[in-house]
């Protein structure tokens, strides 16, 4: 057991024997594996110095839905006490680090009806940090993050993000690779040599320690000024009705005709967007038809348009469009807001193909009218 | 939008994909999966009936995905009611409309009544309440069953109508025993056709299969008394794949031959859709491994197990008295006796 490394020592400084918390924001199911292995390996990490621990998931994300964001954390100690103290809530309200395991979640988070779209630092203590897996630059990623109430550094581990099933879990070491970030960033925290000690004990796989050192030694980090960020993403906040507000028996007024759910918006479970190619469609109504989040819209040309702050990115739409490449997902990154895009190509079709090929790398073809440009 | 709510209109029957309802009754922001088919379902549950339509619901993720924290999607009236009680909601629900007109507190003109519930609400805990519904022939009331083949609100826990084999919370796979999970499904929507007889409507369906589906549900809230209707629901959740497969495995359930569709209507079969493609030899029934392999919950299998699987849907096709209906057959010197034919399908040879 670990208490034969006695030798250890702790190296917290007097007077700051405060715990430290790590959270793990992450895509519900696909990740759910991921974040916990990341949650227990920090703590099981720390216990090597006799540091006390626990890795737990938020109760209000239970039950996980495919893609919506949720999180866990991970809160170590130097003592049971002062633990205890700082268990005493469900959710940490102030943490050290937060660990964004799909670079799409840096545009904001919505878990829960009325929870609103929170910025990914909401959560970050003063010069705390953000850290990403992602294959973008911290210089890209700063754009798609809010504006910063308070300074941060963020922090990028290079990889794509790790997707898998509920009982298939993809084991290509993203865990092992954050942990590794993790204690370049909490070096008193989390010394890299008790990280890969724990790792090396758990599984006896030295390829997986060496994905420690490549997160170690690869993540690149930037230090986020009150005030950058972006201020084009939707504000989404809500007062939250008190008891005197409600109505007896828990009764919800229903939507009205026309109406969406404005509480719960679910936009930020996307990790791709559909963009439509309005010239090869076909207008079979396939696409509106299976959508399960109802976020096609017919335009007075029997077009199909996508209404950006109800679409989930699930990619049914694109797997049942009978034409090739009409509907293709794209990486949300490339995007910065939910604006309509049928309104350009309504009012300047040339504009919209070029908008097309610009996001989705494809030729705009089906154009039978030929451009005023000529070409080829 | 303005939703037409015209007083006892008629539900006529759905041409093609051209002639679906517009207006949408469950509205987006619902906190259902990506790829949700069980959040299809009820989208097309309501559109087929329209807003005259009260809808209960049973515990399940289709009420706690739907209607958390004070929210809705619903425009038509909604309600919740307890795991396993939708066949009383239904009963009661209908019952209470028809004593409220006879009274004249309110009109009297034609109230749908939709109570839905999952494989765990319904075909678990709820089978009991469904049953004494559809012998109350009186009250006119339609019971959905939405079935992903899981408790899947609670993160995937084996129910009756679990597939042979899948994992589960329940029934992981481990190196002692492969499998942990070995009976077969339930066969819920025959067990009801069979056992009702004064349903005048009992039918299996899939939201992969919109105009289908809406049909049967148009076809079940016209023709009165307690109806009931089986949906199977792709899961991306539970059965572990993409998202964007949701419409492709309902797909594959029906042409693998694993989910019949089909309809009892006024005590008459009818089999609909790729199921009777099937049974008249105008389409061949996919293996079952082409189903089985898209999908995490069957990583696990060997060709044993897919063996087994596709042995099981044969058994079905050529040994049932009626495919996916009836799982039993007559004695060879019966025959005449009850005056059934049981050639099974593919041996009878087709009129040149």
């Amino acid at each position: 057991m670990a208490t034969t490394e006695k030798t250890a020592t702790v190296a917290v400084k007097p007077g700051e024997e405060r715990l430290v918390s790590i959270e793990v924001v992450y895509r519900g199911i696909f990740q759910k594996t991921l974040a916990q292995r990341i949650c227990r390996g920090v703590v099981l990490a720390s216990r090597r110095r006799n540091y006390t621990g626990t890795a737990f998931a938020r109760y209000g994300d239970s039950p996980e839905r495919n893609g919506v964001p949720a999180k866990q954390f991970a809160v170590v100690a130097p003592t049971d006490l002062e633990l205890e103290a700082g268990m005493a809530k469900y959710e940490p309200a102030v943490v050290d680090v937060s660990v964004a395991v799909d670079d799409t979640l840096v545009k904001g988070i919505e878990s829960w009806a009325w929870y609103g779209r929170q910025p990914i630092w909401k959560p970050v203590r003063d010069n705390g940090f953000v850290l990403v897996t992602s294959n973008s630059t911290p210089d890209e990623l700063v754009q798609q993050t809010d504006k910063a109430e308070r300074p941060y550094t963020l922090a990028v581990v290079p990889g794509g993000a790790s997707f898998a099933g509920l009982w298939v879990y993809k084991d290509d070491h993203t865990d092992y690779r954050v942990l590794g970030a993790l204690a370049r960033l909490l070096p008193d925290w989390l010394p890299i040599e008790d990280v890969k000690a724990s790792i090396r004990e758990s599984t006896k796989d030295e390829a997986r320690v060496v994905s420690v050192q490549f997160g170690y030694d690869n993540v690149r980090t930037r230090e986020v000024k009150k005030g950058e960020g972006t201020d084009a993403h939707e504000k989404l906040q809500f007062e939250k009705p008190g008891w005197t507000k409600m109505r007896e028996g828990i009764i919800v007024e229903a939507r009205k005709p026309g109406e969406r759910n404005p509480f719960y918006k679910k936009y930020t479970a996307r990790t791709l967007r559909p963009v439509v190619n309005f010239d090869t469609c076909i207008k079979c109504t396939m696409c509106w038809l299976d959508c399960p989040d109802e976020c096609f819209e017919v335009t007075p040309s029997g077009h199909y348009e996508v209404v950006y702050e109800a679409c989930i990115g699930c990619g049914i739409c694109a797997q049942v469009c009978p034409v090739k490449d009409c509907i293709v997902m794209v990486d949300e990154l490339k995007f910065t807001d939910n604006t309509d895009k049928f309104v350009l190509y309504d009012k300047q079709p040339d504009a919209y193909r070029q908008w097309f090929t610009e996001m989705t790398g494809l030729p705009a073809i089906g154009s039978d009218k030929p451009a005023a440009t000529g070409g080829d | 939008m303005a939703v037409a709510a015209t007083p006892n209109a008629t539900l006529p029957q759905i041409k093609g994909v051209k002639d679906v309802p517009y207006d949408e009754l469950f509205v987006s922001g619902h906190r259902t999966c990506q790829g949700c088919e069980s959040a299809l379902v009820m989208r097309h549950m309501i559109k087929a009936a329209g807003p005259r339509t009260i809808v209960l619901g049973s515990t399940g993720c289709m009420y706690v995905a739907n209607t958390t924290y004070y929210t809705t999607p619903w425009v038509v009236p909604w309600m919740h009611t307890q795991l396993g009680a939708a066949g009383s909601a239904a009963l009661g629900t209908s019952a209470g409309l028809k004593v409220l007109m006879r009274k004249g507190k309110l009109p009297n003109e034609k109230i749908n009544v939709i109570a839905f519930c999952g494989d765990g609400g319904g075909a678990d805990m709820g089978l009991g309440a469904i049953s004494a519904t559809l012998t109350h022939k009186e009250y006119n009331s339609l019971i959905l069953l939405y079935d992903n083949e899981s408790y899947a609100n609670t993160d995937i826990q084996l129910s009756s109508m679990t597939p042979y084999g899948a994992i589960t919370t329940f029934s992981p796979t481990g190196k002692a025993k492969r499998l942990m999970h070995t009976r077969w499904k339930k066969n819920v929507p025959g067990m009801l056709a069979a056992g009702h007889p004064e349903s005048r409507y009992i039918a299996a369906a899939c939201a992969g299969y919109a105009v289908d589906l809406m049909n049967k549900i148009r076809r079940a809230l016209e023709v009165g008394g307690p109806t009931f209707i089986h949906t199977i629901d792709p899961c991306p959740k539970g059965w572990d794949y993409h998202p964007q497969y949701s419409q492709e495995l309902g797909h594959l359930a029906v042409e693998t031959g694993i989910w019949p569709l089909y309809e009892v209507f006024d005590n008459k079969l009818n089999l609909t859709g790729p199921t009777r493609q099937i049974a008249e030899g105008r389409k061949k029934r996919k293996p079952v491994v082409e189903y089985l392999k898209r999908q995490g919950r069957f990583a696990h299998f060997t060709d044993e197990d897919v063996d087994h699987f596709q042995g099981e849907v044969d058994k079905m096709w050529e040994k049932w008295l009626i495919p996916g209906v009836i799982p039993f057959t007559i004695a060879e010197k019966d025959r005449a006796l009850l005056r059934v034919d049981t050639t099974p399908l593919h041996e009878v040879k087709k009129p040149a």
